[in-house]
């Protein structure tokens, strides 16, 4: 991390608290958790169900909001946006990739990945023009006018990363992106992320597998809403 | 989210579901379909009030004589009317037309070389406006005509084609009872909703004249006349005209206060309002059952709006997570809600309009397209699908982006 503490992180985490209230009883997910990441980094966040994971991959996708603490994304504080501001800032700064793809089933893949630009502003005008690159970039330029149900699990969840990529964000986070797929296809999708951070996007993987948890740069895990470990390693 | 591509979201989306969406807009259909005939025929009525109050058959009073009470051995017959009851007649306030008319049985009318059965009526200059016919060429019988018992008659048009093949005969010489009239002058039809009978075969002679030479005279008055018609001018109420008319022939024939009169007087206003009420009813109904079926049509929007929504959750939920707002949210199921109330709206009309017209045809009924009343039952349309897509629609924008996602 030394390395790093030079430049400004593109997240930064600061004391952050989330308390949901279920009944009577309330549930700290997350409990005053601190972390920066950089722009570049490829990180893994595991954990098992209930570790607070999930809770802090909707506050870094601009989703939800803390309780107390602060989170900063590309140098803007989410805690106070007002959720017009929220959904403009998603769309600008993050891609997002979910386990059950979420693809808009009839429509083609074209048209889905250019689905977050139908939302942007100003207008873009080329949307289909850079839903095409994106599906070039995932290697499915020949698939775009398909419709999702004419495509294989590992297709759909690769239209799923064109569409994340297409509004050109700042950070591409990734929700259990093989949570739906066999083990081979799984080796592809973490293989195609790993290659898209070399060129130089940010991504976030929630996992509670190891093996795609491999696949990162940096590993943190969490448990009962606390990071336990946070550690560079080598990419497999 | 531009407002064009909000559009073809909404339009996509009814599109994909064809049948569910027929269905639905099926209330609507109905109901706009039903607000425009209604419209169509609340418009028809109104403009025959006013065509039935403006015209002459409306404003005209007919006095008979009571030809039950002649039948009756008790009581005298029923007195003749006389030219003095017309004189008087017209001298009321507000009194337009005032004639009284001999008529006698059907004659012969002849010239040199040809003959033809027609009325023949002897008849006062009143005649003419009283039944709202136009003289063509030449004049119209005058008061001197009658005080001098000129030999003159005026002919309908129908004469003019049948005795002299529709040249001008004025001048030419009629014969009517071997008795010879000059023609001087031919007359357009009378008003058709107060002729009865062939009404396109008629003579008429100074009435002076027609009694003393051709019809003859009565035997208990002098100066009798048949029948009585008395027209009010525009906007005269016809009440006191009639009030004024039964006190004229009270006195003339004598009536004790109490003794029932020995005349009738008719005039058609009556029945000619009646039939606009019952119109109007008619169009109370359609708008009562337009006003439900737009009812039960906007629930029905609304409900099938709520399925949608919840169906599509994790779409809204992927909308918001890839940038929408929640505007563009509501946006898109409002517009959609709308587009399907719009299009009901277009299928609508084209409905109403066939179905009225296919009234207008089997029913007697006058009905009225304008683009005012389209465009209200457009508007109901309209209205209905922001009403009832308002609540689905909002329902959707306040959907946790979240939650939505995971919704199985």
């Amino acid at each position: 991390m030394a390395d790093h503490a030079s430049q400004t992180p593109l997240i930064s985490c600061r004391d952050l608290t989330k308390i949901y209230k279920m009944g009577q009883t309330e549930v700290r997910a997350l409990d005053g958790v601190s972390l920066d990441i950089n722009a570049g980094e490829f990180v893994a966040i595991i954990g098992s169900s209930g570790s607070g994971k999930s809770t802090l991959m909707n506050m870094l996708g601009a989703l939800d909001q803390p309780t107390s603490g602060e989170v900063r994304i590309a140098g803007e504080e989410i805690g106070r946006k007002k959720s017009k501001a929220l959904a403009d800032f998603r769309n600008r700064t993050i891609g997002f990739v979910f386990q059950q793809f979420q693809l808009l089933p009839k429509k083609s893949a074209k048209k889905n990945v250019a689905l977050p630009l139908s939302y942007r502003k100003p207008k873009v005008k080329d949307a289909l023009e850079r839903a095409t690159n994106a599906l070039s970039l995932v290697g499915l330029a020949d698939r775009a006018d398909h419709k999702p149900t004419e495509l294989s699990g590992g297709q759909q969840q690769r239209v799923a990363i064109a569409r994340a990529l297409a509004g050109d964000p700042q950070l591409l986070l990734a929700d259990e992106p093989t949570g739906a797929l066999d083990s081979q296809t799984s080796k592809d999708i973490m293989a195609l992320m790993q290659d898209l951070n070399k060129r130089g996007i940010t991504i976030i993987v929630i996992t509670h597998e190891d093996e795609v948890a491999a696949y990162a740069g940096r590993v943190i895990e969490f448990r009962d809403g606390k990071i336990v470990s946070d550690a560079l390693r080598q990419a497999a | 989210m531009s407002a064009l591509s909000t559009l073809g979201l909404a339009a996509g989306s009814i599109i994909e579901r064809p049948l569910r969406s027929l269905l639905t807009s099926l209330g609507i259909i109905i109901g706009v379909a039903a607000v425009y005939a209604m419209l169509a025929l609340g418009e028809g009525a109104k403009k025959q009030v006013e065509e039935s109050l403006n015209s002459i058959s409306t404003r005209t009073i007919q006095v008979w004589p009571d030809w039950n009470r002649r039948r009756s051995s008790q009581s005298r017959p029923a007195m003749p009317f006389t030219e003095q009851d017309v004189k008087e007649f017209r001298a009321i306030n507000g009194v337009f037309a005032a004639t009284g008319t001999l008529t006698g049985r059907s004659y012969t009318i002849a010239t040199d070389t040809n003959d033809v059965s027609a009325n023949f009526l002897g008849v006062d200059p009143d005649q003419l406006r009283s039944g709202g016919g136009e003289m063509k060429i030449g004049e119209n019988i005058s008061y001197a005509d009658i005080e001098t018992r000129r030999p003159v008659v005026v002919v309908s048009e129908g004469i003019q084609q049948r005795l002299f093949d529709n040249q001008n005969p004025i001048g030419q010489t009629v014969k009517v009872n071997n008795v010879a009239f000059t023609v001087k002058g031919v007359t357009t039809k009378p008003d058709s909703n107060i002729s009865f009978g062939n009404d396109d075969l008629f003579v008429w002679a100074p009435i002076t004249v027609a009694r003393e030479r051709v019809i003859g005279g009565n035997r208990f008055v002098q100066n009798h006349v048949n029948n009585l018609k008395v027209v009010g001018e525009l906007g005269a109420n016809l009440d006191v005209i009639e009030q004024e008319i039964n006190i004229v022939l009270r006195r003339s024939r004598d009536l004790k206060v109490g003794a029932p009169p020995d005349y009738r007087i008719f005039s058609s206003r009556g029945w000619q309002q009646q039939a606009a009420e019952q119109t109007k009813s008619l169009s109370f109904l359609l708008a009562a059952m337009g006003a439900i079926s737009l009812l039960v049509g906007g629930v029905g929007v609304m409900n099938i709006m709520l399925v949608s929504v919840t169906e599509r959750t994790r779409e809204i939920g992927l909308r918001m997570a890839l940038g929408a707002r929640k505007s563009n949210i509501m946006n898109q199921f409002l517009t959609e809600a709308l587009l399907l109330c719009v299009l009901s709206g277009i299928v609508g009309l084209a409905l109403g309009f066939y179905m009225s017209k296919f009234a207008m045809k089997s029913m007697d009924v006058t009905l009225v397209f304008s683009p005012s009343v389209a465009l209200i039952s457009f508007g109901a349309a309209l209205l209905i699908g922001v009403v009832f897509g308002f609540l689905p629609a909002r329902r959707a924008a306040g959907l946790n982006p979240i939650e939505a996602l995971r919704y199985e």
